[in-house]
């Protein structure tokens, strides 16, 4: 490095190339398909979008009662729904950008969003 | 000089503006229709005209809930009635065009895809908005019923009238109908300049075009865990439909009853827990999910049905978790890694061609 000396100027673009880095790797590597955040909807409305890594339980009100839905550590799921099959409760843990947990007899669904989410359309 | 300078920048400045208004984009909406969940996604409209077009779904959807409701009071269930009572009558033009393609689609089943077969179903106690609990009907129950034979062809159809033979008939196209709905969804689309659009109602859908510069990505569900089994690829044109063991039924002492009845035994469907048909018409994916389903998972027996009716290919998973995949969708199909290995721990076999 001898006889190369930073400017002022150099520094500030070194810095600005920096900060443009890290915030590309942010922005581009954690684009991997899991999922950040879900929508709860109630009759196709939406109820609350939910941060995953906001652990936190909720209590969504539809028409036969109410729909116990979990976060904890990026996933999301439903703990309870006043409905007679349970297929929400079943579908177990959603994480995925695109996975959907459906309450239909309580008409609660629930959704993980992503910018590029892995799948468009889950097939069951 | 300048004024074709001028000129030039403002063909330019009118192609750039095109160029904005015309930027495609998703529009996403999910339908509570149908009763199921209906999602809808296309691909390449404004959001006035996605809204317009899922709008026109959300009516057709409900119009066709009303009309085929297997046990709701309707145009099907008085159908049903005038059925039962031998008479002549005029087919409600909601249900005509059911009934034909479900005959043919039941031909060339070998009778597997039978939508005539409304009393099993409704014997086992799957024809009801409560899920049945046991026990199962008793065999005699079920041999009264088999014994008539109730099949498509017992219905006569002379220009718009028609006729019953068989009492027994009861007609249900609950394995059918959300096919044919969502085959009419992408017309209704088309018809509306939509040409990049997915049609998923409660898990089965139909994909036209491609999502951008992509193709659309469609996960199948794992019958046995949760989470996505395997993954494809789907553009151009192409159903995906998957009937499941997991989808509706009852446990009784020790045994699993699930929804699918073989019209030959009268007892449900045994061997597999999913099967995934692909197919370009959603119809036809429908009513082979269900005949395959029915025709067990031995290749003998299935391959053939699969070739008579037509698909482009299946994927089988039996109760042991074994798949069975058609060679072109080998190609195409990837496997979710699951474990902590990373590893795909699936035992997969590939058929012969279709």
């Amino acid at each position: 490095m001898n006889g190369v000396k930073l400017s002022r100027g150099d520094t500030v673009v070194w810095l600005l190339a920096a900060t443009l880095l890290i915030g590309l790797y942010t922005v581009f590597w954690q684009a991997d398909g899991h999922g950040a955040e879900a929508v709860v909807l109630v009759n196709g409305k939406r109820w609350a979008r939910l941060d995953l890594f906001h652990n936190q339980d909720l209590k969504v009100p539809g028409p036969l009662g109410h729909s116990r839905i979990q976060v904890r550590d990026g996933q999301v799921r439903f703990v309870d729904s006043p409905c007679p099959h349970k297929l929400c409760v079943h579908t177990g843990w959603l994480s995925q950008g695109g996975e959907v947990a459906i309450c239909l007899p309580n008409k609660v669904s629930l959704q993980i969003l992503g910018n590029d989410p892995r799948f468009d359309a889950i097939n069951f | 000089m300048i004024k074709t300078l001028g000129h030039i920048s403002l063909v330019f400045v009118l192609v750039f503006l095109t160029a904005c208004d015309r930027k495609p984009v998703a529009y996403h909406e999910q339908l509570l229709v149908f009763g199921t969940v209906v999602d809808v996604k296309l691909w390449g409209v404004k959001e006035a005209q996605g809204r317009q077009a899922v709008a026109r779904l959300a009516d057709d959807f409900a119009y066709m809930h009303n009309a085929w409701h297997a046990w709701h009071p309707g145009p099907l269930g008085r159908v049903n009635q005038l059925l039962a009572s031998g008479t002549s009558f005029t087919a409600p033009p909601s249900i005509l065009p059911l009934i034909q393609r479900g005959t043919v689609l039941s031909l060339r089943s070998g009778g597997l895809f039978n939508p005539a077969i409304g009393k099993l179903t409704a014997l086992w106690g799957f024809a009801s908005d409560d899920p049945p609990k046991g026990p199962p009907p008793s065999a005699e129950a079920i041999r009264a019923i088999l014994d008539q034979r109730p099949d498509m062809e017992d219905i006569r159809l002379d220009g718009i009238k028609m006729q019953s033979d068989n009492p027994a008939l009861k007609l249900d196209f609950g394995a059918f109908a959300k096919g044919y709905a969502v085959d009419r969804a992408i017309d209704v689309l088309r018809e509306l300049g939509i040409d990049n659009a997915v049609v998923n109602a409660g898990g089965d859908l139909r994909a036209i075009g491609r999502h951008g510069d992509r193709p659309w990505r469609v996960g199948i569900r794992h019958p046995r865990e949760a989470g996505i089994l395997a993954s494809v690829e789907v553009e151009g044109d192409e159903s995906v439909f998957t009937s499941g063991d997991y989808e509706r039924y009852f446990d009784w002492q020790g045994t699993r009853y699930d929804h699918i009845i073989d019209p030959r035994s009268g007892y449900p469907a045994q061997g597999l827990s999913s099967v995934t048909v692909f197919a370009r018409r959603a119809d036809l994916a429908d009513a082979a999910a269900t005949a395959l389903f029915v025709a067990g998972p031995d290749e003998k027996d299935w391959l053939p049905v699969a070739r008579a009716m037509g698909i482009t290919g299946a994927m089988l998973v039996d109760d042991e978790g074994q798949v069975q995949l058609t060679p072109g969708i080998r190609k195409r199909i990837y496997f979710e890694p699951s474990g902590t290995n990373g590893q795909t721990n699936v035992e997969i076999h590939i058929s012969a061609a279709l």
